[in-house]
């Protein structure tokens, strides 16, 4: 074989090697993207076990849509969002060409193998915030207006907080050095803080707190159902976590940060918080509902330096979050009269909360962008004030105008006759137990399926 | 009906549906936002229907 020949062949090795790495790519995001299709089947179980047996199947018809209504409106305009808009509220509209609903790249195009797949991975991080927004308020919102504020938070809010956190020009980065490996802040605060604003002004189910003010259980019809739920969802994470990397080809993983990585250490870590989590709850509440929602605030604790943590130091972050969860829910709801159904609220944005000024405290890691600032405790301390500020102010404002307009609740005898007779209609279990079992809302009296 | 924006897969980029059809384009995209929109006031009107037995 000459020279010519030679050379010749290792050009098609070369190209051989970079169409492999390429599908690599896809393949890779495409499971990540599958996987976190199981986060759904985990909120839809979790949030039906929850609802009282009158709600059981509104509830999951709320949590199918808001799954349905993000991917059109994130293919809309989501994506746009996240390309233009890392630098604040002004657009960069030549960033964002390929992000335009019918630019050649948003379609099969044979030249182009990241766009679509890192779309998908993008609209199920999306989707997912939506549906941790609608745990929250089950039982007693309209549909309709559940819908317009899941497009909000998932098409618009949530990929705003990605374009400024969690975009590798994001001004948070960029400018104070942000740091947030699993989305602590762009996901769960943005969707725990925005869901804190909604359940505000949509006030507390009927039933939930005695005339005097003290809260009254409202037990979800199938526990069970809900704890299979959570573990569903910490299934799905696997996928989601899997989707914060950037694989590129022939060289080492990196965050979106640009820092290297590899999936070894978010194993490590993951695993570590998840089981820190589900043990600090259990110390608290002895209860497994609460072990499993520990588990996810465990992981949202660690989850921003997933990527650098010693492993038992992701396992103490993780205990701090299984412990905080249940008594940040327990305060907002004894202290503000405040309805989070689920807990939304603590587990996510108190979880979110934790995970990135906990980063902040254990901080110095170098930046790798140019003229960026290294991770730092005041940078992580901003960054989550502007992801709190993010969901809260939305979520608060769209639900306050809703709520004035009469258009944010069901009405009370709605309410108590129960959604699932009214809104679906349809009974999730016709032959064992009639879908309006009991309506009983004495005071006092806790108030069950 | 021929929707084909490709006659080869020569050197072919984008080949969905009236890719090289920029008016194709958009009236799909605005009917699917239509439908998109439509469903959620479709929604509010069927939320009031139900709920008038209940005020």
């Amino acid at each position: 074989m000459d020279q010519a020949q030679v050379a010749e062949k290792l050009a098609e090795l070369q190209t051989l090697i970079e169409m492999s790495g390429t599908i690599n790519m896809e393949v890779f995001y495409w499971w990540c993207t599958g996987l976190m299709v199981i986060i759904h089947a985990g909120f839809l179980a979790y949030e039906m076990g929850a609802s009282r047996l009158k709600n059981a199947l509104a509830s999951g018809v709320k949590n199918i849509l808001a799954f349905a209504f993000i991917i059109p409106t994130f293919f809309f305009f989501g994506w746009w969002i996240y390309l233009a808009m890392y630098n604040g509220f002004v657009p960069d509209f030549a960033a964002a060409e390929a992000g335009l609903p019918w630019s050649s790249a948003m379609g099969p195009n044979l030249t182009d193998n990241a766009s679509g797949i890192f779309w998908g991975a993008f609209v199920l991080f999306a989707a997912t915030t939506a549906s941790i927004f609608s745990g929250a308020v089950i039982e007693r919102i309209r549909m309709s207006s559940f819908i317009i504020l899941a497009i909000i938070l998932g098409s618009v809010v949530w990929i705003l907080g990605a374009a400024w956190g969690w975009h590798p020009q994001g001004w948070l980065t960029v400018e104070w050095g942000f740091h947030d490996f699993g989305a602590a802040g762009a996901v769960h605060m943005v969707a725990g803080f925005f869901a804190l604003g909604v359940t505000i002004n949509l006030g507390a189910r009927i039933g939930r707190f005695a005339p005097d003010g003290t809260p009254q259980p409202i037990t979800g019809h199938s526990v069970p159902m809900s704890i299979i739920g959570l573990m569903l969802i910490i299934v799905g994470f696997f996928g989601f976590l899997g989707g914060c990397i950037i694989y590129s080809t022939g060289a080492q993983w990196t965050t979106i940060f640009g820092t290297p990585t590899t999936l070894s250490s978010i194993s490590f870590n993951t695993l570590m918080a998840f089981s820190g989590g589900i043990i600090g709850s259990y110390v608290i509440t002895r209860q497994p509902f609460w072990m499993m929602s520990g588990a996810l605030a465990g992981i949202f604790s660690a989850a921003p330096g997933l990527d650098l943590y010693y492993p038992p130091l992701a396992f103490l972050m993780g205990i701090t979050g299984g412990v905080v969860a249940p008594l940040a829910d327990k305060f907002i709801t004894e202290k503000f009269k405040i309805d989070d159904a689920v807990g939304a609220f603590a587990v996510h944005g108190v979880g979110g909360l934790i995970g990135i000024i906990g980063l902040g405290v254990f901080s110095g890691f170098p930046n790798v962008i140019e003229g960026a600032p290294a991770i730092s405790f005041f940078g992580q301390l901003k960054s989550a004030v502007v992801m709190a500020l993010l969901g809260f102010v939305p979520g608060f404002g769209l639900s306050f105008l809703m709520a004035k307009a009469g258009f944010l609740r069901v009405p009370p005898k709605a309410e108590e006759a129960g959604l699932d007779l009214v809104e679906v209609p349809l009974a999730a279990y016709p032959e064992s137990v009639p879908a309006t079992a009991d309506h009983s809302t004495t005071p006092g009296n806790a108030v069950t399926a | 009906m021929n929707v084909s924006p490709i006659t080869t897969w020569e050197g072919t980029e984008a080949v969905f549906t009236f890719a090289d059809s920029p008016l194709a384009i958009t009236v799909i995209l605005s009917l699917s936002i239509a439908v998109t929109i439509g469903t959620v006031i479709a929604s509010i009107k069927h939320e009031n229907d139900t709920y008038i037995d209940y005020k």
